[in-house]
């Protein structure tokens, strides 16, 4: 099975179970999670099924494309369900079923691993889903996002794509992946690795980083500030921050005392956001069921 | 025959998947909480065990099939507070008397208190129709559930019917079972929507579910449960092994049949018998090129990240054992995909060995400047430079190393923090001190005291005399281990609490019991100097470790020092304690004055055996000389003894003394023997309280006992203040 068909078979598995198929968020993030179909969907009452591919930018996990474990950018497959069915664990391993991967023929484990995420104010309570000992999936019940309690509930489902199509292409160097039926991972990507390692750890501008992760963070406040309906926008800024942050912490730029100060800035704006989309929610405005018109 | 009159309940609650560390905790807290309720319902519990797995807590109980009927009698107001000064009942008495269903004048009048018989109070014979069992059950399940304990519990929408409503837990419940005498007790777990009660979500019946894939075709087909028996023997068939005892059997087993006996298993065993249903060991191999990495390493990436158990022959790890949840028939599809994560771990444990050699450690030792210790306290390189001075002042000031360990322990000292720098220490930060320990002996041409001592230095970790380093550091290498470990726990300590960061309540998140008690020790265990003179004082390296901040510290030293100090006996009571002396010889020994505990732990420790061994030799002197010398101290005061004058004693009791405690103040030697001849005291103190009359109307008379008696206290002051031995221990 290739790349492209674990992802196909995902998409149309999810779609099928009420999920709509989403698309990539169009900014950089470090986790399908910071996409605002995950991050702002799983606040407030309102039921939601989302499904979609995000590629995840971690800088300081660049290796120049010449490790066969690590990577700048990899392919996370998001799932979010909300309110968590009763079910949830059997329909995501009939997900690996659809994949080829039989439970039965194999040593499939959901293993303690909570999550959390202190720029978005988030946690859950899960697992890691460990197949032969290999972490496939992080499987997670959010309880707060942005500061907030969740009610309901939602589960998030995050496939590691290139570790389950290494397991079922049985490769140990993810550049040497089928990608399709003829172009293998490392024609697709591994220049990107390299470039985006090099800018990442030699190229990128420490000061005017610096600069760009002070003013991303006004700018949301300014945007949130400016009244009603703007969380979105605040949104985008607050994610731009982000990254931002990660390519300082990649240039080794950010002292131990610097770094708290620097999450709490991000995590805050992201709590008003949160509580700015809640508030409006609650109070019926058109925003509620037009965001992402 | 079994007794009509009582059934056997049995209950499972099957959930997603629980943290395996959590089962212990769990199966015992729902016995307990299992009898605590059913004894409170009047159903008198017996036989209750309880059992579990990750996927499910299983109880089974004996219970009275009913209630028995009760009387009990319900308290009014005392017959003082019911009658008005005119003899009328007062409104007291009245509301007293509606409770009970009639006038007050019907209430009986009985004494409440056996010790005050003649006061009596209001009081009516309450009866209560015992109810079925079945029907009290659901109440009990509720308070069981709601009262289990979590380490962290999640929202998951559910509400239960307990007056209390939302409803918190470990995992997702999503099934339950609930049987007396195999019929079904009701009970429900109900959605949470909106804040309120919604639709049920799971209905106690008596089905159950196997093991979540095997057997292959069958799994995820309910299974009927009669009883606790039946369920155990539908889930034996179903893959799921309901006793954790059995479990780890199996696991033991099989490690055993592996061969290549673990040396350790790393209290894996004990995790893995509760992290799957139906534990099947493989085993997996460790490719030849990965054998040269230090064993620690190896051992970090198979125990710490894969909870595998390294297997080897002759020290050299060559294979590992895996824990699976399968019955094994594709074990070796599954090994393969074990090997390859393992592979993958140790390529990269392999690169940043390689890349870390390509430095001597020592030219690290520059590097710390960029990481930071604390915010307040400053860098590494800051910590540093206190540890080399800490060392510095036990060499010099306190004169408690010699010329070659203070040469070797400032060395360790230098070079301690220098790992934390490396590819491997960041990536594993587990492996910090070990690290610097294996790169420093790799480079050779230290002393190799010194290698260990940044090996060890993060040690020790555990209280128990037997835990590490004991037997890896011995000699003089224990004492500059000792000395660099102390230097860095009492650097942090006075740190810390020089921050205002000293820990309160359960929150410690610096970690610093653990350094205390390891401080502590160190001084018990590894300062290897026979004689107390080369022996520390830690009231001293308080001070030394607290000057060593300088002026850094948010708060005075003056301030600090006693609060450290406290903390520090407070741990070193613990770890006595802990290790198996009554808490009131520990009292005794940490309380005399004068050699004072914190100034050589060590020798304290040694009173203490003394003093375990001669009291329980000779019980009834010491509870004798206990009663006595805790009225002597009440009588002394606080007032200074005054000098016993011989000629001023009259009493043929008190002259015994005053010739006992003349004897005995000439005994010297070890603790034992002086305890032991001090244990002859009894008799003289006993006869001394019976004949004399301490406070004499004669001034210089009563000063003179009361300096006599202050003599006979002193002579245990030097070893232990006995008036702190209670009555019994």
């Amino acid at each position: 099975m290739t790349l492209q068909d674990v992802i196909a078979t995902l998409q149309s598995y999810w779609a099928e179970r009420g999920c709509i198929v989403q698309q990539p968020w169009d900014a950089e993030v470090g986790a399908g999670t910071m996409h605002p179909e995950t991050f702002l969907r799983v606040l407030g009452p309102k039921p939601w099924r989302v499904a979609y591919v995000q590629p995840s930018r971690r800088p300081a996990d660049g290796r120049y494309g010449e490790n066969p474990n690590r990577l700048y950018k990899h392919y996370q497959f998001q799932v979010v369900l909300k309110p968590a069915p009763a079910d949830v664990q059997d329909v995501y391993l009939q997900s690996l079923v659809a994949l080829g991967i039989d439970p039965a023929a194999h040593d499939v484990r959901f293993e303690e691993d909570n999550w959390e995420s202190p720029t978005l104010g988030a946690w859950g309570i899960g697992w890691q889903v460990l197949l032969d000992g290999q972490e496939i999936t992080q499987f997670t019940y959010f309880q707060q996002a942005g500061g907030i309690d969740l009610a309901p509930i939602s589960a998030e489902i995050t496939y590691g794509l290139e570790r389950i199509a290494m397991y079922l292409q049985d490769v140990d160097d993810v550049f040497q992946l089928r990608w399709s039926a003829d172009r293998r991972y490392a024609e697709v990507r591994q220049e990107e690795e390299y470039e985006l390692s090099r800018y990442s750890f030699e190229l990128a501008d420490v000061e005017l980083h610096r600069l760009l992760f002070e003013r991303a963070l006004a700018e949301g406040w300014r945007v949130l500030q400016a009244g009603e309906r703007t969380a979105l926008p605040a949104y985008d800024w607050c994610l731009k921050s982000s990254h931002a942050f990660n390519v300082l912490d990649a240039r080794a730029a950010i002292s131990v005392s610097q770094r708290a100060g620097m999450i709490l800035g991000i995590r805050k704006l992201a709590c008003a956001i949160a509580q700015r989309f809640v508030g409006e929610q609650e109070a019926g405005l058109p925003s509620k069921d037009q965001a992402h018109a | 025959m079994p007794d009509p009159a009582r059934a056997e309940f049995l209950l499972e609650v099957g959930c997603e998947e629980i943290p395996a560390p959590w089962l212990p905790g769990l199966r015992e807290q729902l016995a307990h909480r299992f009898r605590e309720a059913a004894e409170r319902e009047h159903l008198r519990p017996a036989g209750v065990c309880s059992l579990g797995t990750p996927r499910r807590l299983v109880l089974r109980a004996d219970l009275l099939t009913r209630q028995p009927d009760r009387e009990e009698k319900v308290w009014g107001p005392s017959l003082k507070a019911a009658r008005d000064p005119a003899g009328g009942w007062t409104s007291a008495a009245v509301g007293f008397a509606r409770k009970s269903g009639g006038p007050a004048d019907r209430l009986l009048q009985a004494p409440k208190d056996p010790a005050s018989p003649s006061e009596l109070y209001l009081a009516f014979d309450k009866k209560t129709a015992g109810r079925a069992a079945a029907d009290v059950l659901p109440r009990v399940i509720a308070f069981v559930l709601r009262a289990l304990a979590f380490p962290r519990r999640m929202s998951w929408d559910a509400w239960i019917d307990d007056g209390k409503g939302a409803f918190p837990f470990g995992r997702p419940i999503r099934w339950i079972v609930a049987l007396l005498d195999g019929a079904v007790v009701p009970f429900q777990v109900h959605a949470l929507a909106g804040g309120v009660r919604g639709e049920a979500v799971v209905t106690s019946g008596d089905l159950t579910w196997g093991h979540r894939f095997l057997p292959r075709g069958e799994a995820g087909k309910p299974l009927r449960a009669a009883s606790f028996t039946d369920l155990s023997r539908r889930l034996a068939g179903a893959f799921v092994i309901l006793d954790p005892s059995e479990r780890e059997a199996r696991i033991r087993e099989a490690l055993a049949a592996a061969g290549g006996q673990p040396r350790d298993d790393h209290g894996l065993v004990a995790e893995w018998r509760d992290l799957v249903e139906y534990p099947t060991v493989v085993v997996g191999r460790v490719p030849a090129e990965f054998r040269a990495l230090p064993t620690e390493v190896l051992e970090t990436v198979l125990v710490h990240h894969q909870k595998y158990i390294p297997l080897g022959e002759g020290g050299a790890t060559s294979r590992f054992a895996a824990l699976t949840n399968t019955d094994g028939t594709f074990a070796e599809a599954v090994v393969r995909g074990m090997e390859r994560v393992v592979v993958a771990r140790l390529r990269d444990a392999a690169f940043f060995f390689a890349e870390d050699r390509k430095r001597p450690l020592a030219d690290r030792v520059a590097d710390l400047a960029g990481v930071t210790f604390h915010q307040g306290l400053g860098t590494y390189a800051d910590k540093t430079s206190r540890l080399v001075r800490l060392v510095d002042a036990m060499g010099a000031e306190l004169g408690v190393l010699t010329r070659p360990e203070h040469q070797a322990a400032r060395e360790a000292a230098r070079l301690a923090k220098a790992d934390l720098t490396t590819l491997m220490v960041r990536e594993f930060p587990e492996l910090q001190g070990v690290m610097g320990g294996i790169y420093l002996t790799a480079e050779g041409g230290q002393w190799e005291g010194v290698a260990r001592a940044v090996r060890w230095h993060y040690h020790p970790l555990s209280i128990e005399e037997d835990a590490p380093p004991r037997g890896a550091v011995g000699g003089g290498d224990a004492t500059v281990f000792g000395a660099v470990s102390l230097a860095d726990k009492l650097d942090s300590l006075a740190g810390y609490f020089g921050l205002g960061l000293a820990p309160t309540g359960s929150s410690d998140p610096y970690g610093l019991r653990r350094a205390a008690g390891g401080a502590v020790r160190v001084l018990l265990d590894f300062w290897s100097a026979d004689a107390a003179e080369k022996r520390p004082s830690l009231r001293q390296l308080v001070a030394a470790a607290v000057a060593a901040h300088q002026a850094q510290l948010k708060r005075p030293a003056a301030e600090v020092a006693p609060e450290l100090e406290a903390f520090l006996l407070d741990r070193l009571r613990y770890v006595l304690v802990a290790r198996g002396y009554p808490a009131d010889e520990v009292e005794a020994v940490l309380g005399a004055r004068e050699p004072d505990a914190l100034d050589d732990p060590h020798e304290a420790w040694l009173r203490l055996k003394a003093l375990h061994r001669v009291r329980s030799e000779a019980r009834e002197d010491f509870e004798h000389l206990a009663v006595a010398f805790k009225r002597a101290k009440n009588i002394l005061g606080e007032q200074p003894a005054a000098a016993v004058d011989a000629g001023l004693l009259t009493e043929a009791a008190e002259r015994e003394l005053h010739d006992a405690v003349g004897r005995l103040a000439g005994t010297d030697g070890a603790y034992e023997g002086r305890l032991r001849a001090l244990a002859g005291l009894r008799a003289p103190v006993d006869r001394f309280f019976d004949d004399v009359l301490v406070m004499a109307e004669d001034e210089r008379v009563r000063a003179n006992r009361l300096g006599l008696l202050s003599q006979a206290l002193s002579l245990f002051y030097r070893i232990a203040d006995i008036s702190k031995l209670g009555g019994q221990a």
